[in-house]
């Protein structure tokens, strides 16, 4: 923390020892005080009775009444106490400086005439002048600005981190579940590949072994006994293993591994659509397409839970950020799953009116309780367990939506389901959602 | 003599295709993608076998497996998996009490290695199974419990339950542990999975290969599946409760394992069935081989 200064440290800074003057004092003595070059800076002086201030004297007031004709010699003897301000500027010793600041300009007069007096417990300490409070006053706003400007820096790379690493814990989700689904299809053509290399060895053993009796009943010189004995090794290995069948199994394990590497080159491609590293941060999408790609890259969490039931209507391209608009469905969609008990039904609809995009995604889950509802988009809140949700999700879907210039809303019943409506203007406008989202971040 | 049966489940048809297919020649193979069908199979012929899926959208693999234990106790379960997920994986420890998890996408040899030895060994069990009646044998020396573990709520459950039929040991570290294993073998284990700074890990593998009829509960709040599935094929670890485990869980787990022990201890045939893997880690090789080697130079010190 930088310009911190403990308040009663800051008014004492400002204090000017100024002896005070006596309200008995008579006015051609006040008249050569003011006169006094050692005294020119002063704006005005502190009238002081039994150690208290009870008024000043400004050098404007007093000049005023001394400066008319005949003032010397009509009021030069009588005492100050008739011509003073007995409503002086008083500021305490401890209070603070920001407090101080605000009484004096809220009090002070204009043209500024008079300083301020400063007590400490109601006794006269001494002087201090507007200027120099201002002045003190300018030096720790500067420093509030700068404290200020730092916490926002850290507050602006903290919130950056988090949302870098919600972005990394869904990923991350993401990519270990395809992974998984992945394995299934890479089992059985590992599998097949290794039982055809088997197969490929023994079909060749018996290939061999024809081909020996081929060459010897094609040799005229071959002798009988050597052609028996090959036969009987040729019918052995016939008997041993039904070649043709084995073939024609063989082949069907051909065409399921055809179609795992199928499988498997599809999951690769839905993985590659949904992070679209390879595509421009802003583009013409469809907002169909990114329901299906959040679709197939979450099928690990939804399939054997959630029956998925989809009525999409014909929408428009719009320019956007599709691989921002994956990640919101996909996290609408997971967590319509989390909030399924056992079984339930995910409903997806999109439709589209004269300005908007609409898409809702409502599912028959245990609903949100009414006192968290308001709060569900507000970062950090989470109901998941520690270390389970980052409370993340939604606050980053709010901000993914709002900065495509739409809208979304939640509806929530307990124990009957949640419903979220997205809409999103339909002509984009010129912005670059993703640059906004960056800048946001960034600035 | 017939070949075995081999049950296979999967919601994948090409699996089946593809595991029937590697299975052929040395059994008879039997394959469905419906659990029901498959419990059906288990009530109504000998299968020595089962190799299920986990993730099934009729039933989980784990509870499969939990029917099956049930159905047909002699049968080994294997689980075959895609999804490594912590909860799938303790299910198959203490509902399914798997002889292996293995992941897809499999190593073929090991597949065929696992399948073999789980064949021959539900063979014996059918055998015994057909002219003994399973006994608890509860005579012989008094059992004792290892405990390592450094909560005290553990150790205070295990003394409150098994305190009077049991002579309880608590390790503090790997040293102590292995002195206590080095007077006498050790009937059931109350272990977490670190024990100060040390990984226990291999001494719970080393453990079951010393004394396959020894039990082993793990208790922890450490939870890594890809760890839990090591100590499943290499341990045989009956327990995996995760921390904190209430008292009343933790006492029934110990009260049947104690049970185990002795049913175990009066058939050999049931030890095989908790047979473990070598271990993989090449670290943990070496440490394993070290305490086995100290063990090894305790015990004839003592003996001396």
């Amino acid at each position: 923390m930088h310009g911190q200064h403990t308040n009663g440290e800051s008014i004492f800074s400002l204090v000017n020892p100024i002896e005070a003057l006596s309200p008995e004092l008579p006015l051609e003595e006040v008249a050569l005080l003011f006169a006094d070059a050692r005294n020119a800076k002063l704006l005005s002086l502190p009238v002081v009775e039994n150690g208290r201030p009870i008024g000043v004297i400004s050098r404007y007031h007093f000049m005023n009444i001394y400066l008319k004709q005949y003032a010397r010699e009509l009021y030069g003897k009588r005492p100050l106490r008739g011509f003073i301000n007995n409503t002086p500027l008083l500021v305490e010793l401890d209070q603070p400086l920001t407090e101080a600041a605000q009484h004096v300009t809220a009090n002070m007069q204009f043209p500024l005439t008079e300083d301020f007096i400063v007590t400490r417990h109601g006794r006269y300490l001494g002087i201090g002048f507007v200027m120099d409070l201002l002045k003190a006053m300018e030096v720790k706003m500067r420093a509030n600005t700068t404290e200020l400007e730092q916490a926002y820096s850290q507050l602006k790379s903290s919130q950056l981190a988090l949302v870098q690493s919600e972005k990394m814990a869904s990923l991350g989700q993401m990519v270990a579940g395809v992974a998984h689904e992945i394995n299934t299809p890479l089992g059985y053509v590992q599998n097949n590949v290794a039982i055809g290399q088997e197969l490929f060895s023994q079909m060749q053993g018996m290939l061999n072994t024809y081909e020996v009796l081929v060459g010897q009943l094609l040799d005229g010189d071959a002798d009988e006994e050597q052609i028996t004995a090959q036969l009987q090794i040729a019918a052995a290995m016939r008997n041993d293993m039904d070649a043709q069948e084995m073939l024609g199994e063989m082949n069907g394990l051909m065409a399921d591994s055809l179609y795992g590497i199928e499988q498997i080159s599809n999951l690769v491609l839905d993985l590659k659509n949904f992070s679209r590293m390879d595509a421009a941060a802003n583009d013409l999408a469809n907002l169909n397409d990114c329901i299906e790609s959040a679709l197939n890259i979450g099928r690990n969490v939804l399939k054997n839970k959630v029956e998925i039931v989809k009525d999409l209507g014909a929408l428009p391209d719009i320019m956007c950020a599709p691989s921002q608009l994956n990640q919101v469905f996909l996290n609408l969609f997971t967590n319509a799953a989390q909030a399924m008990e056992t079984q339930g039904t995910l409903y997806i609809k999109s439709w589209q009116d004269a300005e908007s995009i609409h898409v809702s995604v409502s599912d028959n889950g245990k609903g949100i309780p009414p006192e968290i509802v308001s709060r569900i988009f507000d970062p950090f809140f989470t109901t998941k367990p520690v270390g389970e949700g980052t409370g993340l999700g939604l606050a980053i879907t709010h901000q993914i939506i709002q900065q495509h210039g739409g809208d979304i809303q939640v509806e929530s019943r307990v124990g009957e389901g949640t419903s979220f409506h997205i809409n999103l203007p339909v002509g984009q406008h010129s912005t670059q959602p993703s640059a906004v989202i960056h800048a946001a971040i960034q600035e | 003599m017939s070949k075995p049966t081999l049950l296979l489940i999967d919601d994948e048809e090409r699996i089946l295709r593809s595991l029937r297919m590697l299975f052929f020649i040395g059994y008879n193979v039997r394959t469905t993608t419906e659990p029901n069908e498959a419990i059906r199979i288990l009530r109504e012929e000998k299968v020595h076998v089962i190799v299920s899926d986990q993730r099934m959208p009729q039933m989980q693999g784990s509870e499969l497996l939990r029917i099956a234990r049930e159905t047909s106790p002699a049968t080994m379960r294997i689980l075959l998996t895609g999804y490594s997920d912590l909860d799938a994986s303790i299910a198959s420890v203490n509902e399914g009490e798997v002889f292996r998890y293995l992941m897809k996408p499999w190593n073929v040899e090991e597949v065929k290695k696992v399948v073999a030895e789980a064949a021959a060994i539900a063979e014996a069990s059918f055998a015994v199974q057909s002219h003994t009646e399973t006994v608890a044998d509860t005579t012989g020396a008094k059992p004792r419990v290892l405990i390592m573990d450094h909560d005290e709520a553990t150790a205070h459950t295990v003394h409150e339950t098994l305190g009077d039929r049991c002579e309880i040991v608590w390790a503090s570290d790997a040293q102590h542990a292995m002195e206590e294993l080095a007077k006498q073998d050790v009937s059931v284990v109350v272990s977490d999975l670190i024990l100060g700074e040390t990984n226990v890990g291999y001494i719970l593998k080393t453990i079951k290969q010393l004394n396959p009829q020894t039990q082993c509960i793990v208790v922890t709040s450490f939870n890594d599946t890809s760890r839990l599935i090591e100590l499943i094929n290499q341990a045989q670890i009956t327990r995996f409760l995760p921390k904190p485990v209430s008292k009343g869980i933790l006492a029934r787990n110990l009260e049947s394992m104690l049970e185990r022990f002795h049913l175990v201890r009066s058939q050999p045939v049931l030890q095989k069935r908790q047979a473990v893997e070598p271990i993989s880690n090449p670290q943990e090789r070496v440490q394993a081989g070290n305490f086995m080697g100290m063990l090894g130079r305790l015990r004839a010190r003592i003996g001396a």
